[in-house]
């Protein structure tokens, strides 16, 4: 069963290999990073921590961006 | 002793970050100021926050980073927890208080083709907690960089101080902390305990179009030691007899958390979205709902507007009122806690940031050392609704909180 999900999981990864490096301006830019400014999202975060019940799952760095 | 210890901490993570810094390919500089205001007639509470990092890449692989925080506490807090029932006046037990926490971090990044390893070390001190934090990071991209999969490990050993009871002691007759004072000496009304915290999470980054990416994060924290707030204690019977918040000593926490951005090109906007579920053995319960949009105003000048929602549910063992004689065996029974944030509430937050970046062209820099310049000013506004949680059956004011920070970039 693992590896039937696990095989279906590397067809999916492989059916989206659909964005080139040349199409990847919009992707590149700073507004599609999921942590563009993460001294911001640490600074709210800190302070969500300590006034609820629930923490972790923040966003980590990534965008698969490619700009190089 | 331990502000002489994170003086030198500091001054060792500079000294050895500052002179590659000029020789550096890349030094970065990034301070911010965060303030947090919850007003209230009784129980006010204001937090402001300065932190600096610093970052050198010295050759292409390497990166090394330092940093230093404070959280300045200032306000008013009711010390003691009970409910509609209570025979005791609650609100007017709040007492003022002050406090600092410094913190000093220091670590390193290695970068190699795809793929990047950073391992942090944290201390911090103040006068009732001491905590040191090592943390690891690995990422890589993969499928021509449509793909980037994270893995993160934390682990946390911390020291809290509470008055000087014996673990043999019950629950019930354990004392709240006065005041931080005679804190991690030999005072024998003192004693600290331990907490210790592991952390991990996995991300998964996908690219799934040119304007549409995804993001999974899974989550896992186990927390273990005293877990109570040491200077809270709540009246546990009708009498009005009261005891120190008595928390059980393990915490599993879990989230999962799935987010995605999307380019809207005829308005050229960043819109995003997700949502998180959370769930720990506390019993609690909590769901996060978040938009965004982003979009440049002017070449240089992009604003990002958003707005969150949170719910949650109790903890097993959450009452607002102990008076009620539930069973000794029953949760309620073995344990209890003044704490809002086991109780059952729901919050909104609105805000909006603003971010001007200015980079300098290809092999050029500003004033011939500036490559890039950032700054950014974010403001948010919480309102949250607590459902059952009193003071001496009276709803708590302070439930209105202002979030501002004011952050900078720049990178020689």
């Amino acid at each position: 069963m693992l590896q039937v999900a696990f095989g279906m999981f590397l067809l999916v990864l492989g059916g989206c290999v659909t964005v080139r490096p040349e199409q990847r301006a919009v992707m590149a830019d700073e507004t599609m990073q999921f942590d563009s400014d993460p001294g911001d999202r640490a600074a709210r975060d800190h302070v969500l921590e300590n006034r609820e019940g629930s923490s972790g799952g923040s966003s980590v760095k990534g965008g698969g961006c490619g700009c190089n | 002793m331990q502000l002489r210890r994170l003086l030198s901490a500091l001054w060792g993570a500079t000294g050895l970050v500052l002179p590659l810094a000029a020789a550096a390919q890349v030094a970065e500089v990034a301070p911010r100021a965060t303030v947090f205001l919850e007003p209230s007639k009784t129980s006010k509470l204001l937090v402001i926050n300065p932190n600096a990092e610093l970052s050198v890449t010295p050759i292409d692989w390497l990166e090394l980073h330092a940093g230093y925080e404070a959280d300045i506490v200032s306000g008013a807090t009711e010390s003691l927890k009970g409910g509609r029932l209570s025979p005791v006046d609650i609100v007017s037990s709040a007492t003022d208080f002050k406090d600092t926490r410094h913190q000093v971090t220091g670590g390193f990044g290695l970068t190699r083709d795809s793929t990047k390893l950073s391992a942090t070390y944290a201390f911090g001190t103040e006068s009732d907690y001491h905590s040191h934090a090592f943390s690891v990071q690995s990422g890589t991209t993969f499928l021509q960089k449509n793909t980037e999969l994270t893995l993160a490990y934390g682990r946390g050993f911390d020291r809290v101080c509470t008055t000087g009871f014996a673990d043999s002691d019950g629950p019930s007759v354990r004392r709240e902390l006065d005041s931080s004072k005679g804190c991690f000496t030999k005072a024998v009304d003192r004693a600290s305990r331990k907490v210790d915290l592991d952390n991990f999470q996995v991300g998964w980054t996908q690219t799934w179009t040119p304007v549409l990416a995804t993001q999974l994060v899974l989550y896992g924290a186990l927390q273990h030691g005293f877990l109570e707030n040491p200077y809270r204690a709540v009246v546990i019977a009708p009498a009005g007899d009261q005891a120190l918040e008595n928390h059980p000593d393990n915490r599993l926490r879990m989230a999962v958390a799935a987010r995605g951005k999307y380019y809207l090109r005829p308005l050229r906007m960043a819109l995003s979205a997700g949502a998180r579920l959370y769930r720990d053995t506390w019993d609690i319960l909590g769901q996060t709902y978040e938009l965004e949009a982003e979009r440049y105003v002017w070449p240089d000048l992009r604003v990002m507007v958003h707005g969150r929602y949170y719910t949650q549910t109790e903890a097993l063992f959450w009452s607002d009122d102990y008076t009620g004689g539930e069973p000794q065996d029953g949760p309620r029974g073995q344990y209890w806690t003044g704490d809002r944030e086991l109780s059952p509430l729901s919050s909104y937050l609105l805000g909006g940031r603003f971010i001007f970046k200015k980079t300098a062209e290809q092999q050029k820099k500003f004033g011939n050392f500036l490559r890039t310049f950032e700054t950014s000013f974010s403001f948010d506004l919480m309102k949250t609704t607590l459902k059952e949680f009193t003071w001496g059956g009276s709803k708590p004011d302070d439930t209105l909180a202002l979030i501002a920070s004011l952050g900078v970039r720049a990178a020689f």
